[in-house]
């Protein structure tokens, strides 16, 4: 029999959707009982360690382990010879000869880092000392660490590929050329978009299990994408997919540092079965995970404009390249977006630009949050303030006149249907204040900038499909499992998913209990990155909550006689949709369902595919998402021209995120998001010399902290984007994008100084401070 | 394990702690421990060794403490920063001592370092350094056998912050009326590494400066004193363009010039700044 | 050696070899692994805990340097099944993202607002300078605090 229902899930989120609904995970957090990876105490548990080259370059001549095997406590070490010498990579789909990283080299390492083997021992003493106890002989070989000299002919190659270059990216709409000639004003702008590091809190870290007899692997890995893990872990290890299981616990930050198997994931399983099956964990130092995960591009990025009198934006040409570090990573994809984001702001139909992914014996660099846009996005910013200058014209005025549409085909075949960003720039003048204060606060050393940004909300870049999935599985006693494959690293994914789910279903989100993230149990997901989750994984769980309540109604309608088009669910009740008369509580719906007569599982499935078209990468055309964002963002700062020093005073970002599911969440995304743009305008800068990374710490390489940020402003609007879950685009990375163009904007109309290359310190102020002076 | 087998050692007294100062082999004193730890933790990931006995100070009562008395301020070695932050101090010169507490690295540090340890790690770029030797202050040292050697910062730092006998408190007199000015920068704003502290002590009559202390610490060198800056203040007197004058006066080692353009620049504009802002504070 | 120590007001006596630091105490060996790290350098804060009530890093601190002392861990802060009004706020003021640095920065948090419950946004700041939150972006945690010290020092019963 049915148990008796209750009524303890109604609460005050009945309605969840668009309500500031409070984490899942907030009890687990401030108690410091939520369990992350690094919590993981298993019994037996080994601690494994990477060896990793200590040359940026270099032959390996030989490996002997035999010293570290016979080291008392020593229970596993695995080198090459161990593996089946698979490479792997994050492009395959589209870049197949980007594959470039072995999981454990036997042949040559490429950077300071460079993973050749591995130890499981019984304690952290023993396999420190076992790694230096492996003996290995190296050539040395020449390195290159500089993009420009990476690229000349007769560079030490690194690869095979051609003077370094993994991939060439070239994006040409109409006939830049000629436009250019048309032109009554153009402008030549060389940036330098420097380093930055995800530097999540939680660093990376894995507990790997090999099941000897069943061959069957379990990774519980601090991970942003379990799924991709998962496939990586299968092609390297020559497994099906169904015997590996990687679990997602809750992950301390991610900021796309953890979007892809590392050849610790890879170890850690590896070391596991040589030790007979006992767990393995292997947990990075902070100074590994400075050097050895992945980080920003560092990119030159050159652009050249081409504008008539009244600001018509005629032509865009330029040339990007991207310190790519060893290995390709998602390199492609990240220089692709630094590109073609161009295409979601501004009108253009006369565009050349080619985009370098160059190798060089530096870290790897991955795509970290921004992908590319970050670059873009203060290059390109900061030379449109720069164009809007030579023809006399406000930089506001020369926007609006040359902003993309809604409800436009770009020149690249992107379709953007809702579009804010007209909006959110009045909204963000209007409340900054621009009118009253750019170019009038001069005496006060104070200045106004803006940046307007737009990013792929929904998008497919990766592999065949990226479509998400979810179960809404609706229990007896009324509570309601929510499986998801989508990866919360903090963001509240799983709080927002909750949410969707439980408006789709038309409950209570009190009845929603999340499950997310382990390759076994939840539908498929690629991951957390490219602000999709909301989009994606919340469309699904949209489909899933709808078809529960569908597999509800189908038999309240049975037994009702009724039509099932007739009937809906709706804050905890059953209604008749024609007047919203109430039938019967969801509770007594459920009873029905679980009776003897029906005992009918409510089991709701829900798959999402965006609607995009596959990028074509020779020619950059493609819709690559299924949902744009936009927004425009105004920083007020005042220098200090004695000591260089730059206050931002306050920061305002007016966001199109179509519908906030949960309006917390999106103005904690928007505020984080921001502090991580101030960092890497300012201080954010992963610094190499030969290979060798300077500040691979905390101390050396500042992140944003409690003191000396801006009063920050979020402005939401909303659109209602229709394909969205509820109207929602989401909200992950994109208020970093313009955040150091509006403040280097600011900079120009405070003091008159131009900065070209992040990050703006005091020493750079001071100078062309001086040089302005003489 | 994050540190080597050590032997933790916990006098109660001063004179104990002296005793084992001098006695104990390979060790090394454990004040707050933000130094110390770190950099035992840090050593042992290299692989290498580290001191076998940890004297410890944390139970030795008679070196906690800040007590004003009669005219004489003194601060135990043991004293945490943000206890001294905390400490009410005579209204006046001495109030520097807050301002530098509060520019010294991060709130869990402040909690923990310690006025002595700051003094005594022979790190060159420490804060106290400077404001010692700048408010003329005393440092003194027990010896096993209970003798105290009192000694000026500025030798101490001369002597690269060496000691045979163990630290155990400042003391600073209060004499006349004097102002003071600290200014300490950091590499970048958010960079910790302080690059330059500069503590300006003077006492002014009828707009001319007396008594001028100036304590550098340029970041690659021990706290010192500037001996030919402090000439030149002492036959001068409080103006606009004092702390502009004053920049003609700089001594080339003791102001690096061979430390990047920015720093440099920052020696000049803090200098500049910290005069001006005695100065403007008026005649006594 | 015999190391007697009070952590989250119980006295506990463990077996130590000495070179143990509290952080390690704590996880390894009292399973609290509310207490993080995340960088071994005295920068992150993670591994904040209360020592006196004083905000202290736990990773350099030695445990046997620290008996007699009142120690105090995430742990200790709820009582029972309520929460300590910082921890209610956090959730409540949308405070907590990832989560990885909450425990350190709620401890560093309580340490403060036990001092001063209406601390200025400056004081707020320089409290919690030692903790690094990379997801916040720190307004909604500022706000917690604000809030939590109104309700720390008006009574139990007021509302947030």
């Amino acid at each position: 029999m049915a148990l008796t229902p209750k009524s303890k899930f109604v609460d005050q989120y009945v309605d969840p959707v668009g309500k500031s609904v409070p984490r899942i995970e907030g009890r687990g957090i401030v108690t410091g009982q939520l369990k992350y990876v690094f919590d993981v105490q298993m019994a037996n548990m080994l601690v494994g360690k990477m060896l990793r080259s200590p040359h940026p370059h270099a032959r390996i001549i030989s490996i002997d382990t035999s010293k570290a095997e016979a080291l008392p406590g020593v229970k596993a070490i695995v080198t090459a010879q161990d593996t089946h010498q698979i490479k792997f990579g994050s492009n395959e789909y589209f870049f197949p000869h980007t594959v470039d990283q072995m999981a454990l080299e036997s042949l040559k390492v490429r950077y300071i880092g460079d993973e050749l083997a591995a130890v499981a021992a019984v304690d952290e003493e023993t396999a420190d000392e076992a790694l230096r106890l492996i003996d290995v002989k190296y050539e040395i070989l020449p390195g290159v660490f500089e993009i420009e000299e990476a690229i000349k002919p007769g560079a030490p190659q690194i690869h095979e590929s051609l003077n370094n270059i993994a991939v060439i990216l070239p994006v040409n709409f109409g006939n830049p050329e000629r436009l250019m000639k048309e032109a009554d004003s153009v402008r030549e702008s060389r940036f330098w978009c420097p380093v930055a590091h995800p530097s999540p809190m939680e660093p990376h870290v894995c507990v790997g299990q090999w099941e000897t007899f069943t061959n069957k692997i379990t990774l519980w890995s601090s991970s942003q994408a379990p799924f991709k893990c998962r496939e990586a872990l299968a092609k390297t290890l020559k497994m099906d997919l169904n015997d590996i299981r990687v679990i997602k616990m809750a992950v301390g930050g991610g900021f796309g540092g953890k979007l892809e198997m590392l050849p610790m994931d890879f170890a850690a399983c590896l070391l596991s079965k040589k030790a007979g099956g006992l767990p393995v964990k292997i947990c990075l130092t902070r100074e590994e995970e400075f050097t050895t995960t992945r980080r920003k591009h560092g990119m030159i990025y050159k652009v050249k404009t081409g504008v008539k009198k009244d600001g018509t934006l005629l032509a865009i040409t330029g040339e990007v390249l991207a310190d790519g570090g060893a290995y390709c990573s998602y390199g492609p994809t990240v220089l692709a977006a630094a590109m073609m984001r161009i295409f979601m702001v501004y009108k253009i139909q006369h565009f050349r630009m080619t985009g370098y992914r160059v190798y060089t014996n530096n870290p790897i660099s991955g795509a970290m949050r921004g992908f590319g846009g970050v670059q873009s996005g203060f290059a390109i910013e900061s030379h449109m303030d720069l164009v809007a200058k030579d023809i006399g014209m406000d930089p506001i005025e020369f926007r609006l006149k040359n902003i993309t549409e809604p409800n436009t085909v770009t020149v690249n075949k992107m379709i953007l249907t809702t579009n804010g960003l007209k909006e959110c720039i009045e909204k963000a003048v209007i409340a900054s204040g621009w009118n009253q204060k750019r170019g009038k606060q001069k005496h006060l050393k104070r200045g106004i900038g803006i940046g307007i940004a737009a990013d792929v909300m929904g998008s497919k870049m990766y592999k065949s499909h990226e479509s998400a999935g979810a179960i809404v599985k609706v229990e007896e006693d009324g509570s309601v499992y929510l499986f998801t494959g989508a990866a919360d690293t903090g963001q509240g994914s799983n709080t927002a998913l909750s949410q969707i789910a439980a408006q789709a279903l038309g409950v209570s989100f009190s009845r929603i209990k999340c499950k997310a993230g382990d390759t076994e149990i939840t539908p498929f997901d690629t991951g957390s990155f490219a602000s999709r989750v909301t989009f994606i994984s919340g469309n699904a769980a949209l489909l899933g909550g709808k078809d529960a309540k569908l597999q509800i109604l189908e038999i309240v309608a049975k037994d009702n006689n009724l039509n099932i088009d007739d009937l809906d669910i709706r804050a905890e009740k059953v209604i008749f949709r024609k007047d919203n008369r109430v039938l019967m509580s969801f509770d007594k719906a459920l009873e029905l369902c679980y009776s003897f007569k029906y005992g009918k599982q409510i089991i709701g499935r829900g798959s999402y595919n965006p609607k995009t078209t596959p990028i074509d990468f020779r020619s950059g055309e493609g819709n690559v998402s299924g949902s744009y964002g936009f927004e425009a963002q105004i920083a007020e700062v005042e220098v200090d021209t004695d000591t260089g020093v730059v206050k931002v005073l306050e920061l305002w970002d007016a966001h199109d995120i179509g519908k906030a599911i949960n309006p917390q969440s999106v103005e904690g995304q928007i505020e984080g998001s921001l502090a991580m743009g101030i960092g890497y305008t300012f201080y954010e800068d992963l610094r190499f010399k030969n290979g060798r990374v300077l500040n691979a710490n905390f101390a050396g390489y500042r992140v944003p902290r409690s003191i000396g940020l801006p009063k920050m402003n979020s402005l939401l609007v909303e659109t209602d984007e229709l394909e969205g879950p509820f109207g929602a685009k989401g909200m992950g990375e994109a208020a970093l994008l313009p955040t150091a163009a509006a403040i280097a904007n600011a900079v120009e109309d405070a003091i008159g100084v131009r900065i070209m290359e992040l990050p703006i310190t005091p020493d750079k102020i001071i100078k062309a401070l001086k040089e302005q002076a003489m | 394990m994050l540190l080597n087998p050590l032997t933790l050692h916990l006098p109660k007294t001063r004179l104990e702690a002296a005793r084992l100062y001098k006695e104990l082999e390979d060790s090394k004193v454990l004040a707050g421990g933000t130094f110390l730890l770190n950099s035992m933790k840090l050593l042992k990931t290299k692989g290498t060794k580290t001191a076998r006995n940890v004297l410890s100070l944390a139970k030795v009562e008679d070196l906690k403490g800040v007590t004003f008395q009669g005219d004489t301020l003194t601060i135990k070695a043991m004293t945490r920063i943000n206890d001294l932050l905390a400490s009410p101090l005579p209204d006046g010169h001495l109030k520097i001592l807050h301002t530098v507490c509060k520019n010294i690295s991060t709130n869990p540090i402040r909690n923990m370092a310690t006025v002595g340890g700051n003094l005594t790690c022979r790190y060159t770029w420490t804060e106290m350094g400077a404001v010692m030797i700048a408010l003329d202050a005393k440092m003194h040292f027990l010896g096993p056998d209970g003798k105290e050697d009192i000694i000026a910062p500025e030798d101490f730092f001369k002597n690269a912050a060496r000691s045979e006998k163990l630290f155990t408190h400042v003391t600073i007199k209060t004499q006349g009326v004097a102002r003071t000015a600290y200014r300490r920068v950091k590499k970048t704003v958010h960079v910790d590494i302080p690059l330059l502290a500069i503590c300006v002590k003077t006492e002014i009559k009828d707009k001319k400066w007396y008594n001028t202390r100036i304590g550098i610490n340029n970041g690659s060198a021990f706290a010192q004193r500037d001996p030919v800056l402090e000439e030149f203040l002492n036959k001068s007197s409080s103006s606009p363009d004092l702390g502009k004058e004053a920049l003609n006066h700089l001594t080339n080692t003791i102001y690096d010039t061979r430390s990047s353009d920015y720093k440099q620049h920052m020696f000049r504009v803090s200098l500049k700044s910290a005069i001006e802002e005695i100065s403007q504070k008026g005649t006594l | 050696m015999e190391v007697n120590l009070t952590i989250n007001k119980k006295p506990i006596t463990l077996n130590l070899k000495g070179n143990e630091t509290l952080l390690e105490v704590l996880r390894d060996h009292l399973s609290l692994t509310g207490t993080k790290t995340a960088c071994q350098e005295t920068e992150c804060g993670t591994c904040t805990v209360m020592i006196n009530g004083k905000a202290t890093l736990s990773c350099i601190t030695l445990a046997a340097n620290v008996q007699g002392e009142e120690i105090t861990s995430i742990e200790g802060l709820a009582q029972g099944d309520v929460l300590h009004p910082v921890q209610q706020a956090f959730i409540e003021y949308g405070s907590v993202q990832c989560g990885f640095c909450i425990p350190g920065m709620i401890m560093s948090s309580v340490a403060l607002l036990e001092k001063n419950p209406t601390p200025t946004q400056e004081e707020i700041e320089y409290a919690l300078d030692g903790n690094i939150c990379r997801c916040a972006g720190y307004p909604k945690i500022f706000e917690a605090v604000r809030e939590a010290g109104k309700k720390m020092k008006n009574g139990p019963n007021t509302k947030i």
